[in-house]
């Protein structure tokens, strides 16, 4: 069982990673198809197969672990083609979801419109209940009433249900007849009950996440079932491990019933791979990662050597998007890729996406019967795809067709076709530039302290002028590039959590409930420990953590616990002790003298999974470096005679002056005049862009 | 060991590194805003954000207000010039306490921490934090005094900007002070650790940021930031016409200080060829003997925040584009200069609310895509200062709730904000959560809800307000409300309609009704329940002129109600808002808006 395959299926591609028992890296590359994930990883599978001398089927067969990613489900939230999903509420408080939790940007700026509720009003149902803050009925639930709601469901199209009633997080019995009541009269109505998904208080952001996921349901449980299903017929018999917003994985049968980890998926690989790699080439532990692939340009950031999270994660901006309610890694996204359609507006500016060609029917050049112009028939026009060797030489490229949809550009801006192209890549780059700044000018960090990776397929054509514009002086171009989450998953450990709910203070310690909770977390870790171990996982961490905050504060600090038992009062003294050292780190200020109130105790249970190791291969030192042939290429204002160079026959150390085009089978890095790129021992690139625009 | 600052030197400053610059300063607030609320114990603090967190230079400028409250930002240049001018001791490792409104603060309930930051030695930066706090130690139960005669009646602790931390650590005479004093003394003690840490953070960020660039690099940044700023704000004013623009709002009656409402008055001139804009507040009436007078940097404040509000939000808001708006006051007058000792209690809201509505709404009438309605005004029963003893914790407990819902104005281009608070909050305040209210409050809310019809009508709607029912479980419990709006509602603009007042009703144990005052204190008994309707934002245009297909959505999203469109948007619609049928019937409602228009 020597291989283990990892794919993310994007909007536009769908990556394959095969990894070896040397920790080879073999990608296969393939248009997603939107129907079925599978259809796409097989083809995938059969082009990574092929380099290895072997047949999809056979590579399965022989693969010990298989690691999945996919953007369907934010793709899904944010075109709002999610299920027809009602929200049933506490009475007397219909717009939790509309409401939010108020606060906006721009103080001065009231033309704004207000942001529609991730569920509409007219979808939203009152149920006559009410729990109050020590779990105590006010008033009982009236089953007579929430069966008239649902009755009216199949009528009106109802495909999901979010149910989230106040203070269920105290009493859930009322949420848990709700769901009873909904299982008998709809048993086929998926359906989130807020307090099993996310116990926590604060009714808007546990309101928001059941929504979320259940809204996901119907759409994420077929497809990975689906998913599941194609796998064991291919011959597939071991794990399968899907990629979290956690920046983990875990098992398909247990995000399945949780979809809202699927948020993110995918894209939370990419910072994972780029860490690895900085890593594995000794450089400074700042990263930001880019991610360009036919749809959406993702942006996530290493800081410190530590992939960046967000602990208050809003898909959308800030107050007025949709609260995820839980943590995920911070990853920007922008509509931006290679598929990104060029058009001009009523003013004559020229603007590029959001709208995409996606991969059906794809730029003009994929000759599927795309007609509009995109930033991948730019790029054949400007010489830098070679239409005779795109993706290994797998697909021709319709060069006649990208020039015809780029002449629409031209015409239309009184341009010369040549300055139409690079005016679009000129704008898709300006694009990029401002998402990347958002995530750090905008959060006061200088992009120049920074390495900048390009990864995706479209990645590498316009990397080396993002830079340059950021003044970044070192960028990193992996040779797996064209498949960096896929790449990602593969250094991705198995995590898993487990939390309980359990009050106490400092100043009266309930050590045996707080040792319930804690043996509750470990049983249930250990369950999955189990099932890991018997899958030859054998090194296996848990880690404990508990939410705590200073007596009458309302927000929580986590602080790492030292074990899974307390049995004195000097333990609780050093937890209080770490206490006050977090928060004075954090916060600049402890209070000596307040007890400390403890919340909510989490385990995490951390598989290692063995990482490929990233040493280079010997055969690539051993190699000359020379152009594989020459190509007229245009720059800005002519034409110039370019080096194109096969990324697999350039050695260690070779040198590459720009301009020149290093193609590899799934990615094309574009090393623009000025610009300089070295092999790395690694068997990386590392450009230096032009020197004289560096601040 | 105060260092007169070198002047810096003038180069042409790199773009980039001033847009990551001007970024820093706003991440460096940010995560001082986000210390005071994530360590702050009173719901007010941590929930509802009423604070606001800036930094000032060496010299009080104000350099970068984040994304604080308008009406708490402008100022703290004042109060960081009284730190100066009062201290010519300044050192490292102090902290000052300020809420002395006749000397820059807004007023008594707002406590401005400063720290002044020194780098090798200069005074290079003050980072201010202002928190409104739960209780100031008034003469009643709330830190809104309505009626207060004066500043003695009113009974708050006055900090004229004192020396609160030596050393970096506390100078206890002022801590035991205010335990003394102020209600819930660990809830206020809590808040102000919040503070503190909010202050240091932003001064261990600033010696961060001033290492890694220089304190020339700094210093040349100040300057180049300011100035661009100064030169975004004359941009903007040489676009808008010539003119003096003239408009009056009206406070509601408050028996029996003023039975008959109180008009605020406003004076514009814009002057494009100069670039200045001149605000003149002081054709109004002379301090009264109750807490509604304004202090200096409250009516400055909200002149400033009409003015920027029908601005281009671009233009930078610190000490340099502010320098182009100028504002009127007069010694003794209601809208500032509050003559001592007359109180200035509630001066951050009503008629401070009143100042940037009736500012706003006169540049409406300077043409159609001009100015703004009048936004959602009165602090109602959502927004009340709940106190008493929570047999829970068997203790005191005191705070004022946020979970009122006050429609915005509608714009020239878009519909009102809903999450609007007040003129004076603009939205920015967060809501409170009826879970963490309940959990630390011994209340219980039996509802919450966006009323429908409830913003004013127009071309583009105000905001709706919401409704609201909640009353004390155990044992009795008293409500401090100051609302206004209940008489005067929020206006709209060229042709826009009023939006609804605001309303307060106690709910008895027998089922009737109350009709409650606008300012009030309520005592409630378990039984009893206090019930608030919010106003609405006033509209902007005519509705006659609203796109059907809105108003149909409006309908459909619960927003609007059939006979409101029928009788006052001349739309007529068919099917049902039950089963997604519902539609516009195009013929009729051109035949309907014809009759309306007559």
């Amino acid at each position: 069982m020597p291989f283990r395959i990892s794919v993310d299926t994007g909007g536009t591609f769908t990556d394959v990673v095969v990894t070896d028992a040397a920790g080879r890296f073999t990608i296969g590359k393939a248009l997603t198809d939107r129907q079925r994930a599978f259809a796409s990883i097989e083809a995938g599978l059969a082009v990574a197969a092929a380099q290895l001398g072997t047949a999809a089927a056979a590579l399965l067969a022989d693969t010990a672990m298989f690691l999945y990613g996919t953007t369907r489900a934010t793709n899904g939230i944010v075109e709002r083609k999610t299920a027809r999903t009602a929200f049933l509420t506490t009475a007397g408080f219909p717009d939790i979801l509309l409401l939010k939790e108020g606060g906006k940007a721009e103080p001065h700026n009231l033309q704004m419109e207000y942001p529609d509720p991730y569920i509409p009003r007219r979808y939203t149902f009152e149920v006559p209940e009410r729990i109050n803050a020590e779990g105590g009925v006010e008033s009982v639930l009236d089953e007579t009433a929430v069966r008239r709601v649902l009755e009216t469901f199949p009528r009106r199209g109802i495909e999901a249900v979010a149910v989230c009633l106040l203070w269920s997080i105290a009493n859930p019995a009322h949420e848990l007849r709700v769901g009873e009541l909904i299982a008998k009269i709809l048993p086929k109505l998926p359906f989130t009950l807020s307090h099993q998904l996310n116990p926590i208080l604060r009714e808007y952001r546990r309101a928001s996440s059941t929504a979320i996921d259940a809204s996901l349901k119907p759409l994420m449980q077929k497809y990975l079932s689906d998913l599941e299903t194609d796998l064991r017929r291919a011959g597939y018999a071991n794990d399968i491990l899907v990629s979290t917003s956690f920046g983990g994985v875990m098992h398909l049968a247990d995000v399945v019933k949780r979809p809202i980890y699927l948020v993110k998926s995918g894209p939370a690989m990419a910072p994972i791979a780029g860490l690895a790699y900085v890593e594995a080439e000794g450089l400074p532990n700042n990263v930001i990662v880019c991610d360009a692939g036919g749809t959406t340009f993702d942006v996530s950031l290493v800081r410190d050597g530590a992939v960046e999270y967000s602990r208050d994660t809003w898909l959308g901006p800030q107050w007025t998007g949709d609260n995820l309610g839980m943590a995920s890694v911070a990853v920007h996204s922008i509509g931006a890729g290679g598929g990104s359609i060029a058009w001009v507006d009523s003013g004559g500016l020229l603007r590029v996406g959001p709208q995409s060609a996606g991969s059906e029917p794809g730029p003009a050049c994929y000759g599927r019967g795309g007609d509009y112009p995109t930033v991948t028939d730019a790029a054949v026009v400007l010489g830098y795809f070679d239409p005779a060797h795109f993706l290994g030489g797998r697909m021709t490229l319709d060069e006649a067709a990208a020039r015809r949809v780029i002449k629409g550009v031209a015409d239309a801006l009184g341009q010369t076709l040549e300055r139409a192209a690079w005016a679009v890549v000129a704008v898709a780059s300006e694009n990029m530039i401002q998402a990347i700044k958002e995530l750090t000018i905008n959060e006061g960090i200088d992009p120049s302290d920074s390495a900048l990776i390009g990864g995706g397929g479209a990645g590498g054509l316009n990397i080396v002028p993002i830079a340059q514009e950021l003044g970044c002086r070192t960028v990193l171009g992996p040779r797996t590039a064209g498949a960096l989450s896929a790449s990602g998953m593969q250094f991705s450990d198995i995590i898993t959590e487990a939390g309980a709910s359990k009050l106490t203070a400092s100043d009266d310690f309930d050590f045996a409930g707080v040792n319930r909770a804690l043996v509750d977390i470990e049983n249930r870790l250990e369950e999955f420990a189990d099932r890991l171990r018997a899958r030859g996982f054998k090194d296996l961490e848990k880690r404990y953590f508990v939410e705590a905050r200073y007596r009458f504060q309302v927000w929580e600090l986590e602080i790492n616990v030292p074990g899974s038992r307390f049995a004195n009062q000097a333990q609780i003294e050093a937890l209080v002790h770490e206490f006050h050292r977090v928060h004075e780190r954090v916060f600049a200020v402890h209070d000596e003298n307040n007890a400390v109130e403890f919340l909510n105790w989490r385990g995490r249970l951390i598989a290692k999974v063995n990482a490929p190791t990233l040493e280079p291969t010997k055969a690539l030192a051993t190699r000359e470096a020379a152009p594989d042939r020459m190509r007229r290429c245009y720059f800005g204002n002519a034409q110039v005679d370019t080096a194109i160079y096969l990324g697999d026959k350039l050695p260690v150390g070779a040198i590459v002056n720009g301009p020149a085009i290093i193609e590899e089978d799934t990615s094309t890095l574009v090393i623009y005049p000025g610009a300089i790129a070295r092999v790395s021992p690694g068997g990386r690139y590392l450009v230096t862009p032009p020197q004289e625009n560096q601040r | 060991m105060n260092v007169k600052q070198t002047p810096p030197p003038t180069r042409e400053f790199d773009p980039i590194l001033m847009a990551v610059l001007a970024n820093r300063l706003n991440a460096i607030v940010r995560e001082m805003a986000n210390t005071l609320l994530k360590t702050a114990r009173s719901a007010v603090l941590a929930v509802v954000r009423d604070f606001s967190c800036s930094i000032v230079t060496g010299d009080n400028r104000l350099l970068c207000p984040g994304e604080g409250l308008p009406v708490h930002i402008f100022g703290s240049s004042l109060q960081s010039q009284s730190m100066c001018d009062l201290h010519d001791d300044l050192a490292p490792g102090d902290a000052f306490l300020h809420n002395d409104p006749y000397l820059g603060n807004t007023h008594p309930a707002d406590h401005m921490i400063m720290v002044p930051v020194f780098i090798d030695g200069v005074h290079l930066f003050t980072t201010c934090a202002k928190a409104h706090q739960a209780d100031c130690g008034n003469s009643i139960p709330s830190t809104y005094h309505a009626y207060a005669k004066d500043i003695y009646e009113e009974g708050a602790l006055i900090f004229p900007c004192v020396r609160v931390q030596k050393n970096f650590q506390d100078v206890n005479d002022i801590i035991r002070m205010c335990k003394r004093r102020i209600r819930v003394p660990e809830q206020w003690y809590g808040d102000y650790l919040a503070e503190i840490g909010s202050a240091r953070i932003g001064e261990r960020r600033l010696i961060e940021l001033t290492k890694r660039y220089g304190i020339e690099t700094i210093q040349a940044f100040t300057e180049q930031w300011l100035s661009y700023s100064e030169r975004r704000m004359v941009d903007a004013i040489k676009k808008m016409a010539p003119g003096k623009l003239s408009n009056t709002t009206v406070y509601d009656p408050l028996p029996p200080i003023l039975p008959d409402g109180l008009p605020i008055r406003v004076d514009i001139a814009v002057d494009p060829t100069a670039g200045y804009i001149d605000v003149d507040l002081t054709h109004n009436a002379d301090n009264m003997a109750f807490g509604l007078n304004e202090s200096v940097a409250c009516a400055t404040s909200n002149a400033m925040c009409g003015v920027f509000n029908c601005m281009d939000p671009d233009v930078p808001h610190n000490a340099g584009s502010f320098a182009r708006v100028r504002v009127h006051l007069r010694d003794g007058c209601i809208t500032g200069v509050p003559k001592f000792p007359h109180s200035v209690s509630m001066a951050t809201t009503n008629i401070g609310d009143r100042i940037v509505n009736v500012t706003q709404a006169a540049f409406a009438a300077i043409g159609d895509g001009h100015g703004l309605a009048e936004g959602a005004i009165g602090m109602g029963a959502g927004a009340g200062v709940i106190s008493g003893l929570d047999w829970r914790r068997d203790g005191p407990f005191i705070n004022q709730e946020w979970l009122i819902t006050n429609g915005g104005p509608a714009t020239p281009t878009t519909d009102g904000w809903l999450n609007y608070g007040l003129p004076v909050a603009a939205g920015l305040m967060y809501r409170g959560s009826v879970e963490v209210d309940e959990s630390k409050y011994p209340i219980l809310v039996k509802h919450l809800r966006v009323i429908a019809g409830g913003g004013g009508a127009g071309r583009f709607r105000g905001a709706p307000g919401s409704e609201l029912v909640y009353g004390p479980r155990h044992d009795p419990m008293t409500v401090v409300i100051s609302c206004d709006g209940q008489v005067n509602p929020p206006q709209g603009v060229r042709g826009g309609h009023a939006g609804p007042p605001a309303a307060t009703y106690k709910l008895k144990r027998d089922g009737s009704a109350e009709k409650l005052p606008g300012v009030v204190e309520c005592r409630l008994e378990p039984g009893e329940w206090v019930q608030g309707f919010d106003a609405g934002g006033g509209g902007y245009g005519s509705p006659l002129e609203r796109d059907p297909a809105r108003v149909c959505r409006d309908v459909l999203e619960r927003w609007e109600t059939v006979p409101r469109a029928h009788d006052i948007y001349g739309v007529v619609l068919t099917g049902s808002a039950d089963d997604d049928s519902l539609a516009v019937d195009v013929n009729a409602t051109a035949a309907r808006r014809e009759v309306l228009a007559r």
